[in-house]
């Protein structure tokens, strides 16, 4: 049996009216809303600084982390007592 | 402060009857620009489009305003293929205009503002129906409620009623197979068109429809699916 059922149903389905929107006010207020918030954010001072601190803290901390193994490690300490010896 | 005073033999000149003439001409020309159907109302709508596009860009949301309210009806028809729930229906139209002024700087002004932004509803729907697929929330489906409907003659069914079972019945497939039936069926979309709309190539979408036909085929056995 062929299936004109379902091609009538398509035609039909086409036809259908779809329900009336009107979402720009809210998408607006959403955008804004969005903006805002960013805008909130950056304008914060005490953001600011944690921000930079942040920033800041990870190299340093690199650094510390290889400072630490320079100064501590085997051949700074062979070193150190060669130079004695001297 | 400049003050401009026209004289009065000028206005009785033939100079003057000549930029009235020229005026008249000019007006006649852009009314036909706007009545006609060519092609030419298209290039206005799409100048217009751009126009507000670029203000909207700089932050001007009047502009994006009159944008979504020249498109909104056009987006609402294709997501009502997506969901026919009239809540959601409406998150997904609010979804699909956030995510084009997000994206507003890919819009390249090369194709008209309305094909950029049917891709992107296109998107938000599929995305939808994934994330319903992998909820497994599914719609209701059942052979009565076809075979109901099928002793209808096609006068007597209703176009909502008649929606409403292809959504169910489409919502047994996948997203994917789903998306390509929706897109080339009911959309009325040709391979190039639904390509552009999904993001995938040509022949993928030919293979696609393929495969998806099948899968409906089984849903339907009794009868042979020809479309």
């Amino acid at each position: 049996m062929k299936n004109d059922f379902l091609n009538t149903l398509i035609n039909k389905a086409q036809q259908e009216e779809s329900p009336k929107v009107y979402v720009s006010d809210k998408v607006i207020a959403i955008l804004t809303a969005d903006e805002r918030r960013l805008g909130w954010f950056w304008n914060k001072p005490m953001m600011w600084i944690a921000a930079l601190s942040s920033a800041l803290a990870v190299p340093s901390a690199v650094l510390a982390f290889i400072l630490n193994n320079i100064w501590v490690g085997p051949l700074y300490e062979i070193s150190k007592v060669i130079s004695w010896v001297m | 402060m400049v003050t401009f005073s026209i004289n009065k033999s000028f206005v009785t000149s033939p100079e003057w009857t000549f930029v009235l003439y020229a005026t008249e001409i000019l007006s006649e020309k852009a009314k036909s620009m706007i009545n006609n159907t060519d092609g030419r109302a298209s290039d206005i709508e799409k100048t217009i489009d751009i126009d507000d596009v670029r203000l909207s860009r700089q932050g001007d949301p009047d502009a994006y305003t009159r944008l979504i309210e020249r498109h909104q009806q056009e987006i609402s028809k294709i997501m009502w293929r997506f969901s026919r729930n009239r809540t959601v229906h409406e998150e997904l139209v609010q979804d699909v205009f956030v995510e084009a002024y997000i994206s507003l700087a890919t819009y390249k002004e090369r194709a008209p503002f309305t094909h950029w932004l049917t891709r992107i509803a296109t998107r938000v729907g599929y995305r939808y129906w994934k994330l319903k697929a992998r909820e497994k929330k599914f719609e209701r489906f059942s052979l009565e409620d076809w075979d109901q409907l099928n002793t209808k003659s096609s006068e007597e069914i209703d176009a909502s009623q008649a929606a409403t079972l292809l959504h169910n019945l489409l919502g047994q497939l996948s997203p994917r197979d789903r998306l390509v039936l929706t897109l080339r069926y009911l959309e009325g979309c040709d391979v190039v068109e639904t390509a552009h709309r999904t993001g995938w190539t040509k022949s993928m979408v030919k293979v696609q429809t393929f495969r998806a036909k099948k899968r409906l085929q089984k849903l339907l056995p009794k009868q042979e699916i020809v479309l």
